[in-house]
């Protein structure tokens, strides 16, 4: 299209050009660049958002292009692969790494296996410094203290620092140690985080396919139920839900945060498969004769396949600080569960107990970073348009 | 452009009905009320609080759809059927009636005569309260059965006259000009059946000395204990008679006969949904149960802090983000651009309390008001903008104007800021609309950590207190505010980008 501005009449010199790319691009590229077609509107009557305002769908997080599409972001992205494989792994064996029970034992004449786990109620019930006297042998975990205080476990004092033998980073209010608090902290996290986005991608896959496959009513009524949903900011729903509910649980938080993420999603899927079902391959699948079935799951599905996988990975740390940002203000999960979020809050009552906040805190941040960083890598990696 | 703009504002409503049934569905998560003690057989004052607990929030009503809509004509009906079946609802419904006085002495008067002897004596013995109400009667007349039938039956040849709206309304409009015993007594003796009038006259008078006769009058006829003492200020003022037009609100089927069209408008309008939304609309949200103030006053209170700073922290986030964008795409590939792409992500991943507990300690000495929680608010969308300024820049100066402009020879700056910028700015503006609910979300993080009180703040007091009207107003304001953003951002991109306008108005007339 012709812009008027483009005829500004020039101050006649010429002029350097802006930056080296541009000069440099070739002729090719230019044509290409020229023929590109627009997709084919395929817009059911509403002025959807989506289609409004294309450029603001996705915004690039971190700029999948920043500097050097290829190799940087990769090589950034593979850290937080490592760093998200990493904290699965701390969640999983979190009794191996911090327990006040042993990972095995034998114990007058008993050889108790993974006790930590199985917590036997002999055992629970033991005082653990005389458990630690009377042990024939003992499998210890690295750091011998529970996300709770057991019983008969000296007490610790009350919000004290850490001090690099007993307790690494230190206490909290009720004298519980902050390492294996954090520790524990981490399955809270990953899993109910997995778990919410999960169950997010299947309804929005499902709502989002169903509206760009039939289109016209089921596509206009999809459109109203995804803005009227959207239209909330999520964390004001995420506590209307807990308010409203008669006994807030993990599920019920699980459910409220689920329902303000899968809109996104369906939104995503919706695009994509509107835009596949006017490709030439999905015109020839059906000429061949292939089911509806078929054709979503063989033809249309594989395209969006990549971009579920960076809404998820995005999500993933979304939902990380919904739920830590929810504890915070101490109306996440019920229960004692241990969280990062919980143990943060606990810092707004005492200021003077900085490693309350600074390792819950530092951990959130590199989780966030961590997925954030995946999601922008598996973005350039998967999706072609953007390199 | 006006086509455009009123296009997009239609296609809004739909969306607002949407909203509301989600917060609909909201409040039938809410569970059923029950009363503290186990309810017997002949247990009347527990079935009438439960009753009362489940009326506030219309639970006695059809969620959608009412295919009989009650009046007091039809409760009338049945509580008399009941009566003459003398079965287990009996005292129950004698009591109603009791309750309901006045305005159902115009369906059971003229009918007592109908009714077989000992029914008729248990119901004219059932009206004894509302006779005391009235302050007529002697006690033997009221609490004998046979006397009192008879009693009745005169009262109604006597009376039936001042039982007409007109009377009634004449009355009522006297009493809203001056102070008069005379008339006080008369609307005294239709008892209830003057409700209607009172409360209509409560909604347009803004006397004080007149608001607190028409409640004083209110009172005595429904015994409820909410009469506004003469010399009351403003603000209590206002909570009464919000506190009398809410429950009039949820209670006037009781005392109102529907008549013709009127009933056809109740089977859509008396049911659950309807009279939640229709409340809402009208500011009758409720009484907040955390401080017994009218949620509607609250809001007005509370809002303002919270949108201004929402509105704030978005300014902050464009005048820092939107330079920090155009200067990494001008420096593409730059050790500028990768210092400000790490920065950015960093900023994008650090949760906003966390941003808040932290400037709220090291900064409490600065004490600087309102800048600490604007700073801490607008974070995450600094970078959000900083993010899509840099992409869209980035697109626009790849496009042909820019090297058509650059070809002619236009300076390197009026290139950048003419010719780029102002097409890339476009998709940065709309972002903008979406962005506030985010901010609106992080503001309440912010206000508790800085302890401001706004909107957030009170609704985590809400949540600790169980304040459930506050919750689902605040939950509806937000969603109200945000598709607000929603559509203005869409008609700004519409301002912005004929193409965009075009396209959406020539769809139209084909």
């Amino acid at each position: 299209m012709k812009d008027r501005r483009s005829s500004d009449p020039g101050s006649g010199e010429p002029k350097p050009p802006i930056s080296s790319q541009e000069g440099r691009e070739s002729v090719p590229l230019l044509l290409a660049r020229a023929s590109r077609v627009p997709p084919p509107a395929s817009d059911p009557g509403a002025p959807r958002r989506a289609k409004a305002a294309p450029r603001t769908a996705a915004p690039p997080l971190a700029g999948v292009d920043w500097a050097d599409p290829g190799t940087v972001t990769l090589r950034l992205g593979k850290a937080g692969l490592l760093v998200a494989a990493l904290l699965l792994l701390v969640s999983i064996f979190a009794e191996v790494i911090a327990s006040d029970l042993p990972i095995a034992c034998k114990i007058h004449g008993h050889v108790y296996v993974l006790p930590n786990i199985t917590r036997p109620a002999e055992l629970e019930e033991m005082d653990r410094r005389a458990l630690a006297a009377e042990a024939d042998w003992a499998v210890r975990p690295i750091v011998a203290r529970g996300p709770r205080l057991a019983p008969g476990e000296e007490r610790a004092p009350l919000l004290a620092p850490g001090d690099g033998r007993g307790h690494w980073l230190g206490t909290d209010r009720d004298g519980r140690d902050v390492f294996a608090r954090i520790v524990h902290g981490t399955r809270s996290y990953l899993v109910f985080a997995l778990a919410a986005v999960f169950a997010s991608l299947a309804l929005g896959v499902l709502l989002g396919a169903v509206a760009g496959l039939f289109g016209g009513a089921a596509d206009a009524l999809f459109g109203r139920v995804v803005e009227s949903v959207s239209a909330f900011p999520p964390l004001v729903l995420v506590l209307g839900v807990q308010a409203a509910v008669p006994t807030p649980t993990l599920f019920t938080l699980f459910f409220a945060i689920a329902l303000t993420r899968w809109p996104e999603v369906a939104r995503l899927v919706r695009g994509e498969v509107i835009l596949a079902t006017t490709r030439d391959y999905v015109l020839a699948a059906r000429a061949l004769g292939a089911s509806p079935m078929r054709v979503l799951w063989r033809h249309i599905m594989p395209n969006v396949r990549a971009p579920l996988v960076v809404a998820a990975s995005m999500g993933v740390s979304a939902v990380v600080l919904t739920e830590a940002s929810l504890d915070f203000l101490r109306i996440g999960a019920p229960g004692g569960a241990a969280s990062w979020g919980e143990t943060m809050s606990q810092f707004r009552d005492a200021s003077s107990a900085w490693w309350l906040l600074a390792f819950p805190g530092a951990l959130l941040v590199v989780t966030v970073v961590a997925y954030n960083l995946m999601g922008e890598a598996l973005r350039s990696a998967l999706d072609p348009r953007s390199r | 452009m006006l086509a455009f703009a009123l296009r997009r504002a239609i296609w809004a409503i739909p969306t607002l009905f949407g909203v509301s049934l989600v917060v609909f569905l909201l409040t039938t998560l809410l569970p059923d009320p029950v009363v503290d003690a186990p309810l017997t057989a002949g247990d009347v004052d527990g079935r009438l609080r439960l009753d009362e607990l489940r009326r506030a929030r219309f639970l006695d009503l059809p969620r959608l759809v009412n295919v009989a809509p009650r009046d007091v004509r039809t409760t009338v009906d049945d509580c008399v059927a009941h009566v003459i079946d003398a079965d287990a609802d009996a005292a129950f419904c004698e009591e109603r009636l009791a309750r309901i006085g006045g305005a159902a002495l115009p369906h059971l008067l003229p009918r007592l005569d109908d009714i077989p002897p000992a029914s008729r004596g248990r119901l004219a013995q059932a009206l004894a309260p509302v006779a005391r109400r009235m302050g007529i009667g002697e006690e033997a007349d009221l609490t004998e059965p046979d006397r009192a039938a008879l009693f009745w039956g005169r009262f109604w040849e006597d009376r039936s006259v001042d039982f007409t709206e007109p009377a009634v309304r004449r009355s009522v409009q006297r009493i809203t000009t001056r102070e008069s015993e005379l008339l006080e007594n008369d609307l005294r003796l239709v008892d209830t059946f003057a409700l209607r009038e009172l409360m209509a006259a409560l909604k347009t008078t803004e006397d004080p000395g007149a608001l607190a006769r028409l409640t004083r009058i209110a009172s005595h006829v429904t015994g409820r204990a909410a009469a506004l003492e003469p010399g009351a200020d403003g603000s209590r003022t206002r909570a009464v008679v919000s506190e009398w037009l809410s429950w009039w609100y949820v209670h006037e089927a009781d005392y109102v006969v529907l008549q013709g069209g009127e009933k056809v408008t109740a089977s859509v309008a008396q049911t659950r949904y309807a009279k939640w939304v229709l409340g809402a609309v009208t500011g009758q949200l409720g009484l907040s149960t955390r401080d017994g103030l009218p949620i509607f006053d609250k809001l007005v209170a509370r809002a303002p802090v919270t949108l201004g700073m929402s509105m704030l922290a978005l300014l902050v986030s464009a005048i820092v983000g939107v330079p920090i964008g155009v200067l990494a795409a001008w420096r593409r590939g730059q050790p500028i651009d990768h210092g400000a792409a790490g920065i950015v992500l960093l900023v994008y991943s650090v949760p906003t309390f966390l941003v808040a507990e932290l400037l709220a300690t090291f900064g409490r000495a600065a004490g600087a008001g309102f800048v600490l929680p604007v700073i801490a608010l607008s974070t995450v969308s600094v970078s959000v903008m900083a993010q899509q300024q840099r992409a869209s820049m980035i697109e626009a100066l790849g496009e042909d104007y820019v090297r058509s402009a650059r070809a002619k020879g236009a300076r390197t700056l009026r290139v950048a800021l003419v010719h780029a910028l102002r097409n890339a700015l476009v998709p940065t503006v709309t972002l903008a609309g979406v962005q506030f609910p985010a901010l609106l979300g992080g503001a309440f993080v912010v206000e508790e950590v800085f302890d401001i009180r706004g909107i957030g703040w009170e609704t985590l007091r809400a949540i600790e207190s169980r304040d459930v009207a506050w919750i689902v107003a605040t939950t509806l304001l937000c969603a109200i505010v945000t598709t607000a953003c929603l559509v203005a951002s869409d008609i700004a991109y519409g301002l912005l980008d004929p193409r965009v306008r075009e396209t959406q108005t020539r769809r139209r007339a084909s």
